[in-house]
C-alpha cells in the first residue's frame, strides 16, 4: 500500500494499464495525457513474468461460469475470503459514482486495493493478499461491516 | 432521549443492561470478540457487531471498534456496565465527543475518583470520613509517639513505596512503636530503597460495608442503603447481602445521608457505590466506584428499584425517579457469586456446560448468560452467574439460599456452588459475624 514513488509516475496508472495488457492480451498500450506519455509493453523479457498471471487466467473463466453456483457452494469459499480486520463501513468505489475498485472475474495482484472500510474517518484500504481472481464480493458498497466478516473471494 | 443502546460488555452485566433497556422499550446492540458470538447477550440483542479477536484488548477494550460499532449500527447511547472500559474516562469522553450518550457520570467524576490520592483528597473535601493517620510521612520516633497517640493504638506503619505487605508493622502500644517504626524502616529500604513511612490507624477485623447512592446530575442525590461485602478472597468479593448484619437503622440513616449529601454536593450523575471499611461503629472511606457495580442486585431486591433502568432514564435527561424519602429497605437480601472455578482451589474451569437448571421459586433471581450448550471461554472473568435470594428477614433469606443452592445445577464446568453450600452451614456466617478476614481465614483452615 506504501509504495514509494521515486519518480513523478503514476504507479497506479502503470498497474491499471499492465492489468489491462494483461486482460486483453495486447502486447503494447501506449497512453499520452498532459505531456505524460506512458508506453507499457510486454516484451520478451517480460514474458518471463507470464507465469504469475497465467496461473489466474484460467480461473478467471472457471470462477466466471462456477459464480451462480457459488451463492450456494460457500462454506469452503467462505473459510478462506478475506475477512474485515476491524468494524467499519464497507466502500467498494474510491469515490462516490466510481466505479468499483475490483468487480466478480477481475484478475487481481497481491496488494491491488480491493476495497475500503471507514472506520471512525479512517479510511483503511483492504488490500489482496493474494494474486488471483475476485470470485465473489460478498458485501454490498456503504454496508456496515463487523471484524471477522468475509468480505471478498479471491482465489 | 435514547433510542438504541450500544452495550459495551458481555456476561451477565450485557445481558442486564439489554433486560433493562428493552423492558423501558429501547432496542439495544450487542458488541462481542469472535470467541462469545454464541454468548446469549448476543443472540437476544437487536443488533450485534463482532469487534475484535478473543483477546480483551482487541474487543472489548477496543475503543475505535466500539465507536465504530455504535456508528454503524446507529446506536444513540453507550453503556459500559463494570470492568472494561467503565471508569475509563477517556472513554467516556471518546463517546460524548462522537454525540453519543454516555451512561454513567461525569468524565472528571470518574478519573478523580479513579485516582486513589485524589479520591481520598475529594472523599474528605466532600466530608467523608478517612483512615485517621500522619498526613504523609514521618519523620521520627517522637513525631510517630504524636500522631499514635492522637489517633489512638494500635497502629500500622506503612511503607510509603510499599506493597504487598512489606514494610508493614503493626503497634499495639507505645512501648512497641519504636521498634516497630525501625523494623518498618529498615524493611523499606531493604525492600524499596526508601525509608520513608506514615502511620494509620489499623484495622484488626474491620468490615467492608458500601453504600449505593445515585445522584441527577444537577445537585440532588440518594442512598440506597448498604450492602455488606467483607466475604472476600483476594480482595474479589464472594457474598454480598444488604442490609449489613452489623448495621443498625440509625446507623444507617446518617452514614447514607452523609453519602448522598457528599454526592449532591458533587453534582454526580447515575449509579455510584463508595465504600467503607467499617469498626467499632465507625467508617473509613476506602474508594469510590463510578459505575454499576456486581452486586447491584442486592440492593435491587431490597429497594424494589431497577438501578440500570434509572441510569439509562437520567443519562437520556429525564429527571431521576428516586426519592430519598420513599426508599426503605424491604426484607433482607443475599447475592453469591457462582464462578466458573474449582470450589477449593479456585482454578479457573472454563469449558462447556452441559446441563444447567438454574433455581427458581418465590424470592430467587438469577443472572446470568449462560445455558446447556454454552462454551464458556477461557479469556475473561469466570464469573457465570449470580444467584441473589430475598427474603422477609435474614434468617428467612438464609433457608432461601440454602433451598436455592439446593435447586440450582450447572454440570460441565467446575463452580463455586458447592463453596457457598459449605459456607452456609458455618455459624459465623449464620450468625453474621464475619469481617474481611475471615473468609480468607475459612479457606485456610480448609486446606489445614
Amino acid at each position: 500500500m506504501s509504495d514509494t514513488q521515486p519518480m513523478q509516475v503514476d504507479v497506479g496508472l502503470v498497474r491499471e494499464l499492465a492489468q489491462l495488457l494483461d486482460e486483453t492480451n495486447l502486447t503494447e498500450i501506449e497512453v499520452e495525457e498532459a505531456g505524460r506519455r506512458i508506453r507499457v509493453a510486454r516484451t520478451a523479457p517480460a514474458i518471463a513474468a507470464a507465469p504469475v498471471y497465467a496461473p489466474a487466467a484460467a480461473p478467471v473463466q472457471a470462477a466466471a461460469a462456477a459464480a451462480p453456483a457459488a451463492a450456494q457452494a460457500a462454506p469452503d469459499d467462505i473459510a478462506s475470503a478475506i475477512r474485515s480486520p476491524i468494524v467499519g463501513t464497507a466502500y467498494l468505489t474510491p469515490e462516490p459514482g466510481q466505479p468499483s475498485f475490483v468487480r466478480e472475474g477481475q484478475s487481481v495482484k497481491e496488494g491491488d486495493t480491493l476495497l475500503i472500510i471507514e472506520a471512525m474517518k479512517v479510511m483503511n484500504p483492504i488490500l489482496s493478499p493474494r494474486a488471483g481472481t475476485v470470485v465473489r464480493v460478498l458485501i454490498g458498497n456503504e454496508a456496515p461491516v463487523e471484524y471477522d466478516q468475509p468480505l471478498m473471494i479471491v482465489a | 432521549m435514547i433510542q438504541k443502546i450500544l452495550i459495551a460488555n458481555r456476561g451477565e452485566i450485557a445481558l442486564r443492561i439489554h433486560r433493562a433497556a428493552h423492558d423501558l422499550g429501547l432496542k439495544t446492540v450487542a458488541v462481542h470478540s469472535t470467541a462469545d458470538t454464541d454468548a446469549m447477550h448476543v443472540r437476544l440483542a437487536d443488533e450485534s457487531v463482532c469487534i475484535g479477536p478473543p483477546s480483551a484488548a482487541l474487543s472489548y477494550l477496543n475503543i475505535p471498534a466500539l465507536i465504530s460499532a455504535a456508528e454503524i449500527s446507529g446506536a444513540d447511547a453507550v453503556h459500559p456496565g463494570y470492568g472494561f472500559l467503565a471508569e475509563n474516562a477517556r472513554f467516556a469522553e471518546i463517546v460524548r465527543e462522537h454525540k453519543l450518550v454516555w451512561i454513567g457520570p461525569e468524565p472528571d467524576h470518574i478519573r478523580t475518583m479513579g485516582d486513589k490520592v485524589a479520591a481520598k483528597r475529594a472523599a474528605a473535601a466532600l466530608g467523608l470520613p478517612l483512615v485517621p493517620g500522619s498526613d504523609g510521612a514521618v519523620a521520627d520516633a517522637r513525631e510517630a509517639a504524636e500522631v499514635a497517640a492522637r489517633i489512638g493504638y494500635p497502629v500500622l506503619i506503612k511503607a510509603a513505596s510499599g506493597g504487598g505487605g512489606r514494610g508493614m508493622k503493626v503497634a499495639v502500644d507505645e512501648a512497641a512503636l519504636a521498634p516497630m517504626l525501625a523494623q518498618a524502616k529498615t524493611e523499606s529500604a531493604a525492600a524499596f530503597g526508601d525509608d520513608t513511612v506514615y502511620i494509620e490507624k489499623y484495622l484488626g477485623k474491620p468490615r467492608h460495608i458500601e453504600f449505593q447512592i445515585f445522584g441527577d446530575g444537577r445537585g440532588r442525590a440518594v442512598h440506597l442503603g448498604e450492602r455488606d461485602c467483607s466475604l472476600q478472597r483476594r480482595h474479589q468479593k464472594v457474598f454480598e447481602e444488604s442490609p449489613s448484619p452489623a448495621i443498625d437503622a440509625a446507623t444507617r440513616d446518617r452514614m447514607g445521608r452523609r453519602c448522598a449529601d457528599a454526592m449532591a454536593a458533587l453534582g454526580y450523575a447515575g449509579a455510584g457505590t463508595i465504600e467503607f471499611l467499617y469498626e467499632d461503629g465507625e467508617f473509613y472511606f476506602i474508594e469510590m466506584n463510578t459505575r454499576i457495580q456486581v452486586e447491584h442486585p442486592v440492593t435491587e431486591m431490597v429497594t424494589g428499584v431497577d438501578l440500570v433502568a434509572e441510569q439509562i432514564r437520567v443519562a437520556g435527561g429525564l429527571p431521576m425517579s428516586l426519592e430519598q424519602d420513599k426508599l426503605g429497605l424491604r426484607g433482607h437480601a443475599i447475592e453469591v457469586r457462582i464462578n466458573a472455578e474449582d470450589p477449593r482451589t479456585f482454578a479457573p474451569s472454563p469449558g462447556t456446560i452441559r446441563t444447567v437448571h438454574p433455581a427458581g421459586g418465590p424470592g430467587v433471581r438469577v443472572d446470568s448468560a449462560v445455558y446447556a450448550g454454552y462454551r464458556v471461554p477461557p479469556y475473561y472473568d469466570s464469573l457465570i452467574a449470580k444467584l441473589i435470594v430475598h427474603g422477609p428477614d435474614r434468617a428467612a433469606c438464609l433457608r432461601r439460599l440454602r433451598r436455592a443452592l439446593q435447586e440450582y445445577v450447572i454440570e460441565g464446568v467446575k463452580t463455586t456452588l458447592p463453596l457457598h453450600q459449605a459456607l452456609l452451614e458455618e455459624a459465623d456466617i449464620q450468625n453474621g459475624d464475619y469481617s474481611i478476614k475471615w473468609l480468607e481465614a475459612w479457606l485456610q483452615d480448609q486446606r489445614d
